[in-house]
């Protein structure tokens, strides 16, 4: 899985940048197919306002009812429409997901650029990050959980801890390839500083990769969310997070299967989605890629 | 090579005492006094002050932490707060019934897995490329409690044809222990055999078009021979690792397994830890588990030895 | 093949891994018989000195004998007492212990074990009435012990039957001395059910045996009164997190016994012919809330009243219990079901609430504003919903309302802040409690309005309290009701705690479960029951 350069310096191409990634992306379909589906889900998301109903509005008399021209998918065990619930959890977490993947791979890209190009550094943070990986994600995540007060931050942070080790190594291992590079040896010969060389010429290499390992923690970001929230230690109960439904909604399996289906479906097709823009953001990225996958 | 090995397993053993220093610090470094915490919610003033003493909190951390690694590498894990066992007893009561879904489906993944992948290879293209396509997406997509749910619905509750929930140990019979581990099982391998077949696919697919594999075609050797001869040992290495990074993903999903379907192991262990604040189970349960990935991870590491010669470090 | 290495590690590790461990029903009981296996709680600690957590009220029964018993009508019958007597005075009650009573771990009871138990019997809400008015307890010899009281109290056996809070159940004097606030960890009792040490998966199952040594009494099983027989060789109870599976589980025949089902799943059980739903009990479990009385916004009577008359029941009722034929609404302290159920001072109850007085009297109580802190458990399914619901009433009229979601441990450890909500307090939170509870106001604590030394919310009426005062000393029960009368006058007014609703709990088992046993706590004690 080497991301050798693949694209030219983006810095270097200006105003061609765009065009030229949108060339290459027609021939991946894997890329449209995936982020529009994401832009779609998060269009819906944004709009959720207008057409959704109230997920709050609880009717105990209408509870666990069918699907009905009311209620397009029914009611849950309150009396709140599934419906309503299942788009407005989209909301919390497809925010959860994209702002802990971002923070993952912030941190990361900072520490893998820090610890590929200064080898003391590279040292002790190397063994830092074989520890933490060594924790099982899901793991670490509750357990940095359960330390704390629940709130909406913590979760982010404990869900984007354990996925920065392996956003890490993989910069580093960009950057280290980089570094011996004749342009890279160029600008230091010619007296350009740390923050310089970094900038301008290390950081633009590891995005592509990034990119695409943003789009893998992500994903996994949002089933995390989703299972910690089904476990109970995720989002407050009152917030309707898929996690959250599903798990309130296990007693009513036989009698009212919707409930835990549609947030159960949604989840599945949203973990498609960025799992589909990853793949074709891999496959745009990566030159060696054979045509038939 | 045995100054490989050598030097695989301090490395091992660095990472293994990062962890514990790692683990140490969680709880000393929460907000909060972590002896109120243990203590639990009803405890009274003397009593946390007497949780203190015994834990030797007021000592210098170094102390503390000589200690703690001390007690620990003898095995004594310590005493749950809630449950007023020592730690070890309880997860060696918890480990059978997750071993067992962990290494069946590791087993159900590896095999199907490689095989899924072996033949998408060999026909690239065709039909069962284009499946597991299909099946990788839907394999990382789909989360373990939504399968499992959809599963009981589908064979336990509508058609009786499964067990809904639980687990039998095996000394009870390996039918009904058997039985009970086909759902979860099924659950939990999905995306492990999209992974394993992904890797294997694409591993094969670059050693298939290798030019020793032309050569050996045209020296007449058999398809089995080829596959197995040739393309599986050298595509071999990333799929060895690929097992082992699974393990890590594994243990997350085997705690919802065991919340679904009921079955008493250490994930729902920790679960109930957890939603107990029971600290001392958290931490031991943390350290174990670590414990065993460094331990696969350096098996995975020093069996690439064996499968292929020409990788050393 | 590549990874047969693998494989034969993995295989091996397999049966090794089973070999090296117990397996739970392997050692299969002496006496024969198959084990009935319950779905049911597994308590994290087992002190019924220390707590009251419902799961401990099924294990104390069955592990742990008690001085009287309450039959099926309430009256308190000797059960390990023999022979008793009153002096004339009514002040000395000498008490004789039956013989063949054994403890499980093969030692006699003594009248030093009762002694010890009862001393720290006092020390809990459960005891402290008779603590009150007694001057001494000491033993006389083995067999015979004594309590001697300042003043003649005539409920005095009905106080040491009683099982609403904290019943007397006797331990060994090794565990007993000690105070209720250090738990006793060992399970020794000497019921007709001994507690399996070695199959104990914390968290997970309990193991009980049936205690052969065990002597019942002669006469024929009444509630907690006369003999009690095992008649069956072992009990298991496993803990299932999820109330689906133990239903189906109940329907493919792995377990035969579920103790509170939900209410959604009744059809399903009716409908199936190897099942039966039994109303054990005939007692429901009354849901309230109850609110913080020393902080705003409930510190103002009129805000209270409002919360009175916005309380749907019918709506709460759905959400706990949605079915008709196990749920009614109360509009009494005294529950419905009690000696002293009365309608004194009940206008204020409207079917669906009256969200426009409520309104009216929360501007006259001059609400500002203030946050309102509802403490939700999340580990508790029915108060859990009942807490949604209640914030969503409450702000429908306006009133800010929160929810603290913890789970119940974290929400017993708030409750008993008195600070206001910005400090870490709260201001309401719903439990509930047994109808039967309702019937005695001297020991369900909620009922008492002492101010901070009460129950949690801290009610305070004087007036109130000089009527409960009279309680224990009333002569008869037509006198009692007419007390019961006045004090649920003064109660409604002051309105510390609001009723939710009533819900009935059926029992679900399989049909060739019989001889179940319902106690009115809504507990299901072990013994009478056969399977087949």
């Amino acid at each position: 899985m080497s991301f050798a350069i693949s694209l030219p310096n983006p810095w270097q191409r200006g105003r061609f940048r765009v065009s030229y990634l949108a060339r290459h992306a027609r021939r991946h379909p894997l890329v449209l197919i995936g982020g529009g589906l994401l832009l779609i889900l998060i269009a819906l998301t944004l709009a959720a306002p207008l057409y959704a109903g109230d997920p709050l509005k609880m009717d105990p008399f209408v509870r666990l009812q069918p699907p009905s021209a009311e209620y397009w998918l029914g009611t849950d065990n309150l009396g709140r429409d599934v419906f309503a619930r299942t788009v407005y959890g989209a909301r919390v977490s497809l925010t959860v997901g994209l702002i802990s993947a971002l923070v993952a791979a912030s941190a990361g890209l900072l520490i893998g650029v820090l610890a590929g190009y200064i080898r003391s550094f590279d040292n002790v943070i190397m063994r830092v990050m074989d520890a933490l990986m060594s924790i099982p994600t899901f793991l670490l995540a509750i357990a940095l959980i359960s330390l704390t007060e629940t709130g909406i931050g913590i979760l982010i942070i404990a869900i984007a801890i354990p996925q920065i080790p392996s956003v890490t190594r993989m910069v580093r291992s960009v950057v280290i390839s980089v570094r011996e590079r004749a342009y890279v040896e160029a600008a230091v010969c010619g007296g350009a500083r740390l923050p310089k060389i970094l900038w301008r010429h290390i950081l633009p290499s590891t995005l592509p990769p990034l990119m695409v390992q943003t789009a893998v923690v992500c994903a996994d970001a949002i089933m995390t969310e989703a299972g910690l929230s089904f476990l109970g230690v995720g989002v407050p109960p009152e917030i309707s997070s898929w996690g959250n439904m599903i798990s309130s909604s296990r007693l009513y399996l036989s009698i009212a299967p919707l409930t835990i289906f549609a947030p159960g479906i949604l989840l599945a097709i949203t973990v498609l989605a960025v799992n589909l823009f990853g793949d074709g953001l891999r496959d745009l990225f990566d030159p060696r890629a054979k045509r038939r996958s | 090579m045995v100054y490989y090995i050598l030097r695989r397993l301090i490395s091992a053993i660095v990472v293994m005492a990062m962890v514990g220093i790692f683990i140490f610090l969680l709880i000393r470094l929460t907000p909060g006094d972590p002896a109120a915490i243990i203590a639990g919610p009803t405890a009274s003033e003397q009593m946390v002050a007497s949780v203190r003493e015994q834990l030797g909190l007021n000592e210098p951390l170094p102390v503390q932490f000589g200690q703690w690694a001390q007690n620990t590498l003898r095995g004594d894990f310590g005493t749950s707060v809630f449950a007023g066992r020592p730690v070890v007893q309880l997860m060696k009561q918890r480990m059978e019934p997750t071993l067992s879904v962990a290494l069946l489906t590791l087993f159900v993944s590896v095999v199907g897995g490689v095989t899924f992948g072996i033949l998408a290879a060999w026909r690239a293209g065709g039909f069962v490329d284009r499946a597991l396509t299909v099946f990788s997406a839907l394999g990382y997509s789909l989360p373990v409690f939504v399968v499992g749910y959809f599963l009981i619905y589908v064979f336990a509750i509508h058609t009786r044809l499964l067990p809904v929930q639980g687990y039998v140990p095996i000394g009870q019979g390996l039918g009904p222990w058997f039985a009970h581990l086909i759902l979860p099982t099924v659950a939990l391998s999905l995306p492990y055999i999209a992974f394993i077949a992904r890797i294997a696919r694409a591993s094969m697919l670059e050693v298939l078009s290798e030019d020793y594999m032309r050569t050996a075609a045209a020296k007449g050797a058999s398809p089995y021979s080829m596959l197995y001869r040739h393309a599986l040992k050298n595509a071999g290495a990333p799929i060895v690792t690929v097992i082992g990074l699974s393990f890590a993903y594994l243990i997350g999903g085997v705690v919802l397994t065991e919340t679904v379907f009921n079955i008493p192991g250490i994930g729902r262990l920790v679960v109930d830890a957890i939603n107990n604040r029971d600290y001392p189970v958290i931490q031991s349960v943390l350290i174990v588990i670590s414990g065993i990935y460094v331990l696969i991870n350096l098996a995975v590491d020093l069996a690439y030895t064996l499968i292929d010669p020409r990788i050393r470090y | 093949m590549k990874i047969s290495r693998r494989n034969v590690m993995k295989a091996s590790m397999t049966i090794g891994a089973a070999a090296s461990f117990p397996s739970l029903l392997r050692a299969q009981a002496s006496t024969g018989g198959e084990p009935v296996k319950w779905s049911h709680g597994v308590p994290q600690a087992f002190d019924p000195y220390t707590t009251t957590d419902v799961d401990i009220g099924d294990y104390a029964f069955g592990v742990y004998d008690m001085l009287f018993g309450l039959d099926s009508k309430l009256v308190p019958q000797p059960q390990m007492i023999g022979d008793w007597s009153a002096s004339a005075d009514k002040r000395t009650y000498t008490f004789q212990l039956r013989d063949g009573l054994s403890w499980h771990d093969h030692t006699k009871v003594t009248a030093a074990d009762c002694v010890a138990s009862i001393r720290r019997w006092f020390q809990t809400p459960g005891g402290s009435l008779v603590q009150q008015r007694a001057q001494d307890v000491s033993m006389k010899d083995d067999k015979t012990f004594v309590i001697t009281l300042k003043e003649p109290l005539g409920l005095l056996i009905d106080q040491l039957a009683q099982v609403s809070t904290y019943p007397l159940f006797i331990m060994r004097e090794k565990d007993a001395d000690r105070p209720p606030s250090e738990a006793v960890i060992t399970h020794i009792g000497s019921g007709p059910f001994k507690f399996n040490e070695e199959l104990f998966v914390p968290g997970a199952n309990i193991t009980f045996d049936k205690f052969e040594e065990y002597v019942p009494r002669s006469e024929a099983p009444d509630g907690l009164a006369g003999g009690k027989i095992a008649r069956v060789s072992r009990v298991i109870w496993n803990d299932f997190p999820d109330q689906q599976t133990a239903v189906s589980a109940l329907q493919a025949g792995e377990i035969d016994f579920l103790g509170a089902p939900p209410a959604d799943l009744y059809p399903v059980i009716e409908s199936d012919p190897s099942l039966v739903l039994e109303d054990l009990f005939k007692s429901g479990y009354n849901y309230f809330l109850r609110m913080n009385c020393l902080q705003k916004p409930f510190n103002n009577v009129k805000a209270r009243q409002a919360m009175l008359h916005l309380i749907n029941q019918e709506a709460f009722l759905r959400v706990i219990n949605p079915s008709p034929q196990y749920s009614r609404p109360v509009k009494s302290l005294f529950g419905t079901g009690t000696a002293y159920t009365n309608d004194a001072n009940t206008d204020w109850y409207k079917e669906g609430g009256d969200p426009e007085a409520a309104k009216q009297l929360l501007a006259e109580a001059g609400y500002a504003g203030e946050k309102v802190v509802i403490l939700d458990p999340t580990d508790w399914g029915e108060a859990h919903n009942a807490s949604l619901l209640l914030a969503s009433e409450m702000r429908k009229i306006g009133i800010n309302a929160e929810l603290a979601s913890t789970d119940w441990a974290g929400l017993v450890t708030r409750r008993a802040k008195k600070v206001s909500v910005d400090e870490g307090g709260w201001s309401i939170f719903i439990s509930s409690a047994t109808d039967f509870q309702f019937g005695d106001p001297t020991t369900a604590a909620w009922m008492a309005m002492n101010g901070e030394e009460s129950w949690f919310g801290w009610p305070e009426s004087a007036e109130y309290e000089a009527l409960r005062a009279k309680w224990p000393d009333v002569e008869t029960l037509e006198e009692r009701q007419v007390l019961a009368r006045e004090m649920q006058q003064v109660w409604w007014n002051y309105a510390s705690l609001i009723s939710l609703g009533q819900v009935v709990s059926p029992v679900a088992h399989r049909k060739d479960l019989t001889g179940l046993v319902g106690l009115k706590t809504g507990n299901v004690p072990m013994w009478n029951m056969q399977k087949g």
